[in-house]
């Protein structure tokens, strides 16, 4: 009872902010301070719950019946993170998107946010088909218009219209779902499902939600809506965006398969090659990018393809009645959801630094930053340990529960998708690293290669300040990981019902090997690092600091560096969406040489949006329906009218 | 007075609409069809329930002098005397109308609606002043003329609410009759609207605003 009145008591402290900062009168601080509390009041109640596993609930008449909210680990799993970026987002939008910018609307941006993470709250201790849908809805419409703060860019414009005709398929197969749901269950309320004679029905509803929330979470198909929305979002509004929204897909596949008394067979392969399939062509697609914050995007579908692996492995493991598998594959999707929400909201405050200090969201406009932005490059370098998923940063860990998890099925005998997932996961991971070696290599190492590189500076401390307690949460999450163990067997728990508590058991040993291999070289890399500031009376500390060594030439020209394109070069064949034109040299004296490379998303831009546009097309021939005359919109009328009544005039003589 | 003969002189009145190319005359027909709907309930021999009482005095108050008073000064705004060239002539229209009376006697027969009303004439009278209405609003061009078109309309929906009149709250009739007046009121600042717009009252320009 008391978790749940704290969770509403935050959703409408936020949405109290987001009214109060609509208010030209009120002070900004107020909505701020609004907004603040009741994310810490949230994740106190999140904390606790994840601490003692208890379950309050909320019963109250709703819409002739009872609805219900409830407050389990699941639900705290995921609204720990939201109320964590959602917080701190409040503090870096502060100067990130200041009220008086000439271009945007700071008022409305204030005011969705705050209306999203009340809705994302509602979202997660709902128990009521319609509740659900009401708050999903809203969160779907507060995220659309976010992502719109720009709309003064027709490019922006673009994206968010995609992605709200993409969040409003999603919700028609959602609202199927909920109505199947509804129907098996004999009321809105969602509870467990006794174990019925109709697994065929069973089917449908993990399918229908499985379909709709992946177009949520940014499976494969469905995800061609991500990168151009997460790009042109505002980056405080990409990080809660990435780091939570795209989760709730998640946490609705975890729900609706809770519910269900089994799991259909085959449910669980098909989503970890799913997993695997996106989280492959997500880190492809990231190494190809040149707009860094659309290389964060392609890698949110990456990680949301790796919590999709989990997620697949603790349904097959639930299918197979394999509680081993089930607490690993469960667990270590919750603990990645974790891990992601804290560094990709990192990686997009620190891309949003940049943008901040830049302009641009051209990588090969940037480079050299690390001298010129030095806390921003320092804060950003856990997160791209992170992502990379390298030691002893919070990612490795939870990549530990799926290899263990893969392996194990491995020798259980459903070798195919488990011997597939393996090989993605561990090719996911090569190339996620060598796209943030990119990723920071282009954007702090290096010299500036324009003029708005070279000028770059430090943002204000209210930016920094997020970022660092992300860094902090991100390494402490690697190296306490044995502490989380617990907790995330209750949230497997709530998940898989009936299961028993085993990762506390069965990792404990692993994770203190783990977490002790990473405090050893922590210590080691800190020794180091002080016994080479000691002894380095080095030509560094005196002068001015002498440009990146660039192999033996004496005039360093920007134009000569490594791009961004050499590094993605080797992995051209992997990423179907980039087309590179180059005009060679031939002659003696040649032309000028050319290349020019150009990058559209496979199944958004070269499969769909060309068949689209045909429709459109096509659909244009109804518009001779709307001439613009009065008099002909009430002839449609009247002859409504008269069809209605014809039909009630024939009605007996045809049907007798 | 039976009701019947004052359900036959609305039918009536219909015909004479129809056919009519003066916007004026127009009006003034749509003003006595009002005031005769508006005597209907007393014919029905109504007149002991006071909220019948007040609703009659409202209906033939709105349509009998509020109404034609904002249509005239429309009138003497835009200096519109006749509907020139409508979508429909005025022969044809007034076989469809016949047409569309016809059919209201045979669609009335098979309406199944509650039996309990005296007045047979009620319904098919209804569904056939709805038709005018309907067939004014898509065959003229001049909006005055469609603002007529819509009050018929309107009195048609009222014709058929007489079936419930002894039910029917006070307060739905008078949300009716305010429907009414507010609608009027707004189509004749629009028509000065167009007037000073497109310097015509000729609805057809209203095209060229579409998207």
């Amino acid at each position: 009872m008391l978790d749940v009145a704290l969770i509403l008591i935050a959703a409408c402290s936020w949405i109290a902010a987001a009214l109060l900062s609509l208010n030209p009168r009120s002070d900004e601080r107020w909505s701020r301070w609004l907004g603040i509390i009741g994310s810490i009041l949230a994740s106190a109640s999140a904390v606790h719950v994840l601490a003692s596993g208890a379950i309050s609930r909320l019963e109250f008449p709703f819409w002739r019946g009872a609805a219900r909210l409830e407050m389990d680990g699941l639900s705290a799993a995921f609204l720990l993170p939201l109320h964590l970026v959602a917080g701190l987002g409040v503090v870096y939008g502060k100067a990130y998107w200041p009220l008086n910018l000439p271009k945007g609307a700071g008022r409305s941006l204030r005011f969705q946010y705050g209306l999203l993470v009340a809705a994302m709250s509602m979202l997660f201790v709902a128990r009521h088909g319609l509740l659900f849908l009401l708050a999903w809805e809203l969160m779907a419409i507060s995220a659309f218009l976010l992502i719109a703060t720009d709309h003064e860019t027709p490019e922006v414009r673009r994206a968010s219209w995609v992605y709200l005709v993409s969040t409003h398929t999603g919700t028609a197969l959602l609202t199927a779902m909920v109505i199947l749901l509804a129907h098996r269950n004999g009321g809105l309320l969602w509870l467990p499902l006794p174990a019925g004679n109709s697994p065929g029905l069973d089917a449908w509803i993990l399918l229908l939600a499985i379909a709709g929330f992946s177009f949520k979470a940014g499976l494969l198909p469905l995800h061609f809506w991500l990168p151009s929305a997460h790009a042109s979002a505002p980056s405080h509004v990409s990080a809660i965006l990435s780091a939570v929204m795209l989760k709730t897909g998640i946490y609705g596949i975890l729900r609706v398969s809770a519910l269900l008394p089994s799991i259909p067979w085959g449910f669980g392969s098909a989503l970890l090659a799913l997993g695997a399939l996106s989280a492959v062509y997500g880190v492809g697609n990231a190494l190809a990018q040149r707009d860094y914050k659309r290389l964060l995007a392609y890698s949110s579908i990456e990680n949301l393809g790796i919590i999709a692996m989990g997620v697949g492995l603790g349904l097959s493991g639930r299918a197979n009645h394999d509680p081993w598998l089930v607490a690993l594959g469960f667990g270590g999707a919750i603990f990645h959801v974790w891990n992601h929400a804290i560094f990709k909201s990192l990686l997009f405050f620190g891309a949003g630094s940049i943008l901040h200090a830049t302009g641009t969201r051209d990588m090969e406009a940037l480079g050299g930053l690390a001298s010129r932005m030095p806390r921003t490059a320092l804060l950003m370098f856990p997160a791209v340990l992170a992502v990379s998923a390298l030691p002893p940063f919070n990612a490795f860990l939870s990549e530990w529960f799926l290899y263990r998890g893969i392996f194990s099925s491995l020798t259980r005998g459903y070798p195919w998708s488990a011997a597939m997932a393996l090989v993605a996961l561990a090719f996911t991971g090569g190339l996620a690293a060598a796209a943030f070696a990119k990723f920071y290599g282009i954007l702090f190492l290096g010299s500036p290669r324009s003029p708005v590189a070279e000028h770059a500076h430090d943002p204000p401390r209210a930016m920094l300040l997020p970022m660092a307690a992300l860094a902090c949460l991100s390494l402490g999450t690697g190296l306490a990981g044995v502490l989380l163990l617990p907790c995330l067997d209750r949230v497997v728990a709530v998940v898989a019902p009936g299961s028993a508590a085993m990762l506390a058991l069965g990792l404990r040993a692993d994770m203190r090997l783990l977490v002790g291999a990473e405090a050893l070289l922590l210590v080691c890399g800190l020794l180091a690092f002080l016994w080479w500031r000691r002894s380095g009376s080095s030509p560094m500390s005196e002068g001015p600091r002498p440009p990146t060594w660039d192999c033996g030439y004496a005039v360093a020209v920007p134009r000569a560096e490594y791009s961004g394109s050499s590094f993605s070069d080797a992995w051209a064949p992997l990423q179907l969406g980039l087309k590179a034109r180059i005009r060679p040299i031939t002659a003696i004296f040649p032309n000028p040489a050319v290349f020019r490379s150009e990058f559209r998303d496979v199944v958004g831009e070269m499969i769909l949006g060309p068949r689209m546009e045909r429709l459109a097309v096509r659909l244009l021939r109804f518009r001779g329906l709307q001439p613009g005359y009065l008099s002909i919109y009430i002839l449609y009328v009247l002859l409504a009218l008269l069809g209605a009544f014809l039909w009630m005039f024939l009605r007996g003589r045809l049907l007798g | 007075m039976s009701p019947d003969f004052l359900i036959a002189l609305i039918l009536l009145s219909n015909f004479t609409l129809v056919a009519t190319s003066r916007v004026n005359k127009a009006i003034q027909i749509a003003v006595i069809q009002g005031v005769l709907l508006g005597l209907i309930p007393l014919a029905m021999g109504l007149g002991r329930h006071p909220h019948i009482l007040f609703m009659v005095a409202a209906a033939i108050t709105v349509k009998g002098w509020l109404i034609p008073f904002l249509l005239r000064r429309a009138i003497k705004e835009v200096q519109i005397h006749r509907e020139v060239d409508p979508y429909i002539g005025y022969t044809v229209s007034l076989m469809l109308c016949a047409l569309g009376t016809g059919l209201s006697l045979i669609l009335a027969h098979v309406l199944p609606l509650k039996g309990g009303t005296q007045v047979i004439l009620l319904v098919p009278a209804a569904l056939a002043t709805l038709f005018t209405g309907f067939l004014m609003l898509v065959s003229r061009r001049k909006a005055l003329t469609q603002v007529v078109g819509y009050l018929i309309l309107e009195n048609g929906i009222y014709l058929f609410g007489l079936l419930l009149v002894e039910d029917m709250p006070m307060l739905v009739e008078t949300g009716i009759l305010l429907d009414l007046f507010v609608g009027v009121f707004v189509m004749g600042i629009v028509i000065n609207h167009i007037r000073t717009a497109f310097d015509s009252t000729d609805t057809r320009h209203l095209a060229e605003l579409k998207d």
